[in-house]
């Protein structure tokens, strides 16, 4: 079967004081029908515009300088914006943002926003999409969807407005839905709740989901597949037991030490040294080498690409063996 | 438990809602920080937890209740020496620096206005504040927008270190930051508490690194503390329902199957306080009772230490949060 959404070789370029450079440098990836992509980084490593640049909703100053967004079969036009070819592919996905405020109009009610698609997009009538809304809201886990139907944004809690959030997503019928920091404005309760309730919308209606969030701990609940990007690079991706527990990449088992772990108390969380570097200034070769333990010279000279490593399992290491087999010494020890 | 350092006995902070109602942000809580401990404040947004924080660096006025330091009474006016004695650490190292000063600016100036160190001292002890906080001492010419985030939150401890705090606040200090560098913070904080023996109250939503970091933990929920205890205690055998939801909720690296949620629904307003026990409409343990009489913090059974604001607390947990 055909990847309902494909990405090949996808760069945006941005530009800051004048100077372009590559926020998101050649990455690609796929998504099956009906499955979970998640997509990992630090603040900065360009996986939220690399969702905004499948949308084509690239901030200004942005662009898709080269590579192909391919949704069920048909290529979209990447320009910002773009209403040309795969307008309608477009319109078969959604995005959700971190900070429902900020996303939702304040000045109508969440069922007028929720309604707007059914009613403008899929051409139902007014009482047609006003059903559809209310639905909607039920779908989504909000109590007396009637009394909610005519609440501004002001007036609901973060949990509420993330979930009013995602049944604006979904009114348009899209097939994938992308999440972009969907939780990290909430408490763990409810986030707990949010996670579950995306959960159900892949099983009960074969959503497909593309998840970019910071936090590991939430992606291994939700996705079976990951991405891990650094400075708009892919550095690993895999199915996501198998990267979280034989990370290839030295940049994810970084991320993996770094984390305290909430069961294990006397776990000594290991800091990655160094800091992110400028994106104008990028280091050579392997952008991660100058924080890396197993960097040799070679790491700085050699452009480092996605290679197999394991089933369905890649990473853009030189040393990806040898940390294979540290970690697996380590762990014995 | 050695001499406590801070006391804090039945404070309660109230602000003024709309249509002339009551918001109670802190209601009767009581604890104390004995000296050179780390204490974690632990509870979801609006559950008070940094109004607290603002209490005891005198902040914010407590409308009832007390806040004392080596014994005495402090409050919103202070003694120079005990405003010092307490210093705040802000999540957002971006917005607590002032964006025009250099970081020997903003570290000279509070030197020169306590009167820490004499005039001609004031450039080593800069460098030393540099070094303690872990940043090479030519970080003292830079701007605050020279630096990234970790670099910013080290520059904000360092300036609560200039003036010789015995108690530091952290309110949520890692929480803006990124894993990679969280540690390193971390890191500091257990440093600067086994160098200089600091007292250390530390709010975070972030169970794993209060978990990592506290001798003591307390459970906030709707400005009351529900859990109180042990680090191990409270983490190991969590007796009220919701130190247990937040338990199951916090996000696991190799959690490979979704989490159920155990708790319904979403925090009520602080302003419209449920009857009984706070947190009843969300329990999944609550009976008749819960929704009458409030649980006050009381000891439970098997522990000096451990204390728990349930009717059930005497009961072991259902579904006992189970480590990998």
């Amino acid at each position: 079967m055909t990847p309902i959404l494909e990405v090949e070789g996808l760069v945006v370029e941005m530009t800051r004081h004048g100077v372009a450079f590559r926020a998101v440098d050649d990455a690609s990836f796929s998504l099956e029908r009906g499955g979970a992509l998640a997509i990992v980084g630090e603040s900065g490593c360009g996986k939220s515009l690399t969702l905004r640049a499948i949308m084509g909703l690239l901030p200004s100053g942005g662009r898709v300088a080269s590579g192909r967004v391919v949704v069920d079969g048909v290529t979209l036009d990447t320009a910002a914006g773009g209403r040309g070819r795969g307008h309608s592919q477009r319109q078969r996905m959604s995005i959700v943002f971190q900070d429902a405020l900020s996303a939702l109009n304040p000045v109508a009610t969440v069922g007028n926003q929720i309604a707007e698609a059914p009613r403008h997009v899929l051409g139902f009538g007014r009482s047609a999409s006003r059903q559809r809304a209310l639905e909607l809201l039920r779908l989504v886990g909000i109590p007396d969807p009637e009394r909610r139907y005519r609440a501004y944004p002001h007036e609901l809690s973060g949990g509420t407005r993330q979930r009013v959030m995602i049944a604006i997503a979904l009114s348009s019928d899209p097939a994938i839905l992308l999440c972009d920091e969907p939780t990290t404005a909430l408490d763990v309760t409810i986030q707990t709740q949010i996670l579950a309730l995306l959960a159900e919308l892949r099983a009960e209606r074969g959503l497909s989901l593309v998840l970019v969030t910071h936090d590991l701990g939430v992606v291994s609940q939700v996705a079976e597949r990951l991405a891990v990007m650094y400075t708009g690079r892919l550095v690993e991706t895999g199915p996501t037991g198998a990267v979280l527990a034989t990370p290839r990449h030295p940049y994810t088992a970084g991320l993996l030490a770094a984390a305290p772990n909430v069961d294990a108390p006397e776990y000594e969380p290991l800091a990655i040294p160094g800091s992110l570097p400028d994106p104008l200034r990028l280091p050579s070769g392997c952008t991660f080498h100058p924080r890396c333990r197993f960097a040799t010279p070679e790491c700085a000279t050699t452009d480092v690409r996605l290679e197999p490593v394991g089933p369905d399992h890649e990473a853009a290491c030189l040393h990806s063996d040898e940390l294979a087999t540290t970690r697996a010494a380590g762990n014995r020890g | 438990m050695a001499d406590a350092l801070i006391e804090v006995e039945n404070l309660c902070v109230s602000f003024a809602a709309e249509h002339g109602r009551l918001l109670r942000a802190v209601d009767d809580v009581t604890f104390q920080v004995a000296e050179g401990e780390v204490v974690g404040l632990v509870g979801e947004s609006g559950c008070g937890k940094t109004t607290i924080a603002k209490c005891i660096a005198g902040r914010v006025a407590p409308s009832a209740g007390t806040v004392r330091f080596e014994g005495r009474q402090l409050g919103l006016k202070r003694a120079t020496k005990d405003r010092r004695a307490i210093q705040m650490v802000f999540q957002d190292p971006y917005s607590s620096l002032n964006p025009r000063m250099t970081i020997r600016q903003v570290l000279s100036e509070l030197l020169r206005v306590h009167r820490l160190v004499a005039r001609a001292d004031l450039e080593e002890r800069c460098v030393q504040l540099m070094a303690l906080v872990g940043l090479p001492s030519d970080a003292l010419d830079g701007l605050p927008s020279q630096f990234s985030g970790g670099q910013r939150q080290r520059i904000a401890i360092a300036r609560a270190l200039a003036v010789e705090p015995r108690v530091i606040i952290a309110d949520e200090p890692v929480s803006a930051l990124d894993v990679s560098v969280q540690t390193t913070i971390l890191r500091l904080f257990e440093d600067l508490r086994s160098r200089l023996g600091l007292t250390v109250l530390f709010i975070s939503h972030n169970l794993a690194v209060v978990r990592h970091l506290s001798d003591r933990v307390a459970v906030m929920y709707l400005g009351r503390i529900v859990e109180e205890g042990d680090r191990e205690s409270v983490f190991r055998d969590p007796r009220h329902p919701y130190t247990r939801a937040l338990l199951a909720s916090a996000p696991r690296l190799h959690q490979i199957e979704l989490v159920r949620p155990t708790v319904k629904g979403e925090p009520p307003s602080p302003i419209d306080i449920p009857t009984g026990c706070s947190f009843h409409p969300r329990c999944p343990r609550a009976t008749e009772v819960c929704t009458s009489d409030t649980p006050r913090l009381e000891r439970v059974r098997t522990s000096a230490v451990h204390f728990a604001a349930c009717h059930f607390r005497d009961e072991t947990s259902p579904e006992a949060v189970q480590g990998p």
